[in-house]
């Protein structure tokens, strides 16, 4: 069972939309990896493996694309699978082969298939095997959220992208604040002291309704720590240049107690229904600090069983500090009285990113993207970004080295609380070339 | 080392909340249940010593002289001009000349053993604190201090066996309780059980560390040590939110610092010179630091101090399992599952927080108050505060204080707590059971 529908996303999407700036939603490239020239318009092969609500998502996106192609996908659901194929057919392209038998298919798919990659849209324990077999199988991966659950596999994509050049990345996945992160680069914030934000979201109905994601709830049932960083990092880690002169040294992690989905079950099933009963292992409440090797703090939140409203983020440099919550900014020396905040809406327009700005999508196929996440009617950036990657053999916005980063700190933070908050060592995935690696400056 | 100096900390504390958080805060101060009956106050006439009478010194004896029937036979202080001032206080007020203690940094010692008090006010710097508390309890006075009250755990143990030998209390308990609405809310279950909260201190006080009229003795703190060095006004929110010593407790904190520097460049701008020797001491306190602290029933906190980077005052956060507020001083929220109108959406928390005042701060009726404007750091109201009048009730009616000695040092504890887990790698530091046990059938303070 290994799809259902991914309704994070499209919450996280339509939250954002309210409280962000647009350009939240929209993915960059590192200069390196992306020059102004125009775009080549080569014909690319993708393979879609899960192709639920996140995958309708992204499948919808690459099919509003002039020369994509997608002559493969796999789905466990004959619905979603033949939902897909009719989709595919709709754009004009060749009917797609169906991949169906069983939740392993998908390495049937990668051996038979000449693709240039696959977007992988699992539950999340099947993220690090798909983009496995699509690297070994001279495939890119591109995969949703976290990239791996474990140390393991951490390791394992970064050996399997050096030896064969294929890179795994979680490039869908948005950098967020992008003025801010503008803000940062320019030096308005000094240099960056400590930032905090979280994944705050209450996903009990999520965890144990059918149609949503029910496979999260085992993951609560059997780990206790940070589940789900990578929506966080996707605003932290560019503003605290990890991996880019700078990375995690070490973690601690600490869980409060956990009753809140016990009670959810006895609410909505009984006090004797199985789940108001069963030992959930997920504390409500995760927090971990992390400490850089440069000495910066980095604040991480998890909650998704407790009712609230979404997280803040908060980022404090030596000259400066900003906090969503009402989004305001203390600049020393620039805002107008002493120690008060001041509204940073000013501030976030001067500050738009230049890849926001300039973002002149491409004409799209189709009408408005179906799918969780969808409802725009024009070529999302982050895709538009993807498909230039792959056309000109550049790097995803989110390297193998930054994405596993990303997504190592939910082992890492189950370690942490296992050991009674004990400091764990961050691996450098990088080894080593974190010292030189240049900042990432999105062009 | 001088004992005394300005201390503004206080002062502008209380100026912000006043702005912001009602009169609640300000007026935050209250006895445990069976503490305090609303029976007729007595008129004792009380008997206070004043030890150290810098900006936070002046505005307690102010505050103090206000009162009917307080008298003050004594008063400690080595810088001579404040003792001037403070002795004039007195006599303006139509009390006895007070006898000057000023032969130097100990000689509270001498006030403790020579004269006959209820209880000592003590507004020194903090490496004074826990002397001043000691020599007061083992000569049969009380002891109120001004926070911390420890900077180190043998100094809180030492606290606690002269309370229990002697029966004298010591107690922070002018630091008052915060966010009264709040806790009136969370003790009604507002809130449902509480899981997690956050709060700090977060307070640029670069200036404070630097000037001489301000705390310069807060530096060598921040040379010496690295960790959270000041605990107690955060905690005086989350303790009783959290019903710490009273039927939960600590259990075990981590701490991490990040890099420091703040103050060393604050030097070169202080003394508009690059090469100050100042620029180049090595401060061992980091620009920021959290501390994430677990109960023995699995709540958490998390507790912040920087007073190093420039910003404005801190977040107070508390979630429970039916809802949760977060509030500064410009903007407080709330989401209560079931109750707010939205599904996860906030909602402004003022309605709540009015209609939820907290009955000590409604019913506070202040005794008329002799004199005018109170005096000093935190001063500038002319009735006389309700920590004031709490103490000096709980005083003569022989109570206990808002904060107990258990209190009072486990929010102080914090601090060399945080630096035995910072100087080890953010190891987890076991949290002494102050109360030895009782913390488990202590009932959850209930301020009436």
């Amino acid at each position: 069972m290994y799809k259902k529908y991914d309704r994070r996303n499209f919450v996280k999407l339509s939250t954002s939309g309210t409280f962000d700036d647009a350009d939240s939603f929209r993915n960059i490239f590192p200069k390196e990896a992306f020059p102004q020239n125009q775009t080549g318009s080569k014909t690319l092969r993708l393979g879609f493996i899960g192709i639920g609500g996140r995958g309708s998502y992204h499948l919808n996106a690459a099919l509003g694309i002039e020369g994509v192609e997608v002559p493969a996908i796999c789905e466990l659901k004959p619905v979603r699978l033949y939902q897909a194929k009719r989709w595919i057919e709709a754009a004009g392209l060749p009917t797609p082969r169906l991949y169906d038998r069983g939740p392993e298919d998908f390495k049937r798919l990668c051996e038979s298939e000449d693709l240039d990659a696959i977007i992988c849209c699992t539950p999340w324990e099947y993220h690090t095997p798909v983009c496995v077999a699509a690297m070994k199988n001279n495939k890119h991966a591109v995969t949703e959220v976290p990239i791996c659950i474990t140390i393991e596999e951490a390791w394992e994509i970064v050996e399997i992208y050096e030896s064969t050049g294929k890179w795994a990345t979680m490039g869908l996945e948005f950098f967020y604040n992008l003025p801010i992160l503008n803000m940062i680069q320019k030096g308005l914030f000094g240099d960056i002291v400590h930032a905090e934000t979280g994944y705050i979201h209450d996903l009990r109905m999520v965890k144990f309704t059918p149609e949503e994601e029910p496979w999260r709830l085992q993951h609560s049932l059997n780990r206790n720590g940070n589940l789900y960083p990578d929506h966080p990092m996707a605003s932290m880690l560019l503003a605290l240049d990890i991996n880019h002169g700078d990375r995690f040294d070490y973690i601690q992690s600490m869980s409060s107690n956990s009753v809140m989905l016990n009670n959810y079950a006895a609410l909505n099933y009984g006090k004797d229904s199985l789940y108001a009963k069963a030992k959930v292992s997920l504390g409500d409440y995760n927090a971990s600090i992390v400490r850089t090797i440069n000495g910066k703090m980095m604040t991480i939140i998890h909650d998704t069983s407790t009712p609230h409203p979404r997280e803040d983020y908060r980022i404090q440099g030596t000259k400066g500090v900003y906090l969503s919550n009402g989004k305001r900014i203390y600049l020393e020396g620039i805002s107008p009285k002493e120690h008060e905040w001041e509204p940073a809406d000013k501030y976030l327009k001067e500050y738009a990113h230049p890849v926001t700005v300039n973002y002149n999508p491409p004409p799209r196929k189709g009408g408005a993207i179906q799918g969780h996440g969808g409802g725009g009617t024009q070529t999302p950036q982050h895709w538009d970004r993807l498909v230039r990657a792959l056309r000109e053999n550049k790097l995803p916005d989110w390297d193998v080295y930054d994405s596993v980063t990303s997504s190592a700190i939910i082992p890492l933070s189950c370690a942490s609380v296992a050991n009674r908050s004990q400091a764990v060592d961050f691996p450098d995935f990088t080894k080593g070339k974190w010292k030189t690696s240049p900042r990432i400056n999105l062009v | 080392m001088n004992k005394i100096y300005y201390n503004r900390r206080k002062f502008v504390k209380l100026s912000t909340t006043a702005a912001v958080g009602g009169a609640a805060v300000l007026s935050g101060i209250g006895f445990p249940k069976e503490a305090s009956a609303q029976i007729q106050t007595n008129n004792r006439t009380l008997r206070l010593g004043f030890v150290g009478i810098g900006g936070r010194g002046s505005y307690h004896l102010n505050a103090a002289l206000g009162i009917e029937g307080i008298e003050v036979p004594a008063i400690c202080e080595v810088i001579p001009k404040r003792l001037q001032q403070a002795k004039k206080w007195i006599e303006e007020a139509g009390l006895p000349t007070p006898r000057l203690y000023d032969r130097g940094v100990t000689d509270f010692n001498r006030l403790c053993e020579t004269e006959k008090l209820d209880a000592v006010i003590c507004s020194t710097s903090w490496e004074w604190h826990t002397p001043v508390c000691l020599a007061a309890m083992k000569n049969d006075k009380h002891c109120v201090s001004e926070v911390p009250i420890v900077l180190t755990l043998d100094e809180a143990w030492q606290i606690v066996e002269t309370y229990e030998r002697t029966g004298k209390w010591a107690t922070i308990g002018l630091e008052g309780f915060g966010q009264l609405s709040l806790l009136n809310m969370i003790q009604k279950g507002m809130l449902g059980d509480i899981i997690h909260a956050e709060t700090g201190y977060i307070h640029d006080l670069r200036f404070v560390k630097f000037s001489p009229d301000e705390e310069p003795w807060r530096l060598q703190h921040s040379i010496d040590r690295n960790g959270n060095l000041y605990p107690d006004h955060p905690m005086n929110k989350m303790l009783p939110a959290l019903d710490i010593n009273h039927g939960d407790k600590i259990e075990y904190l981590v701490s991490m610092s990040s890099f420091g520097g703040m103050l060393n460049d604050y030097a070169a701008i202080y003394y508009k010179n690059k090469n100050h020797p100042l620029t180049k001491t090595k401060i061992a306190l980091g620009n920021y630091n959290a501390s994430l602290i677990r109960t023995t029933n699995g709540k958490m906190m998390t507790l912040i101090h920087d007073t190093s980077t420039p910003h404005p005052r801190e977040n107070y956060r508390i979630q429970g399992t039916k809802g949760l507020y977060v509030g500064d001083a410009t903007s407080k929220k709330i989401y209560i599952e079931g109750l707010s109108p939205v599904e996860h959406e906030w909602e402004p928390a003022d309605p709540y927080l009015k209609e939820y005042e907290h009955p000590i701060a409604k019913n506070y009726n202040p005794p008329p108050r002799r004199g005018g404007e109170i005096q000093g750091h935190g001063g500038g109201g002319t009735q006389t505060p309700q920590h004031w009048d709490r103490l000096v009730r709980a005083l003569r009616e022989n109570k206990l204080p808002d904060w107990d000695v258990y209190d009072s040092i486990t929010s102080s504890a914090i601090s060399p707590i945080t630096e035995a887990s910072v100087a080890n790698k953010g190891k987890a530091v076991d949290f002494p059971d102050f109360t030895k046990g009782k913390w488990k059938t202590r009932p959850p303070i209930t301020l009436t």
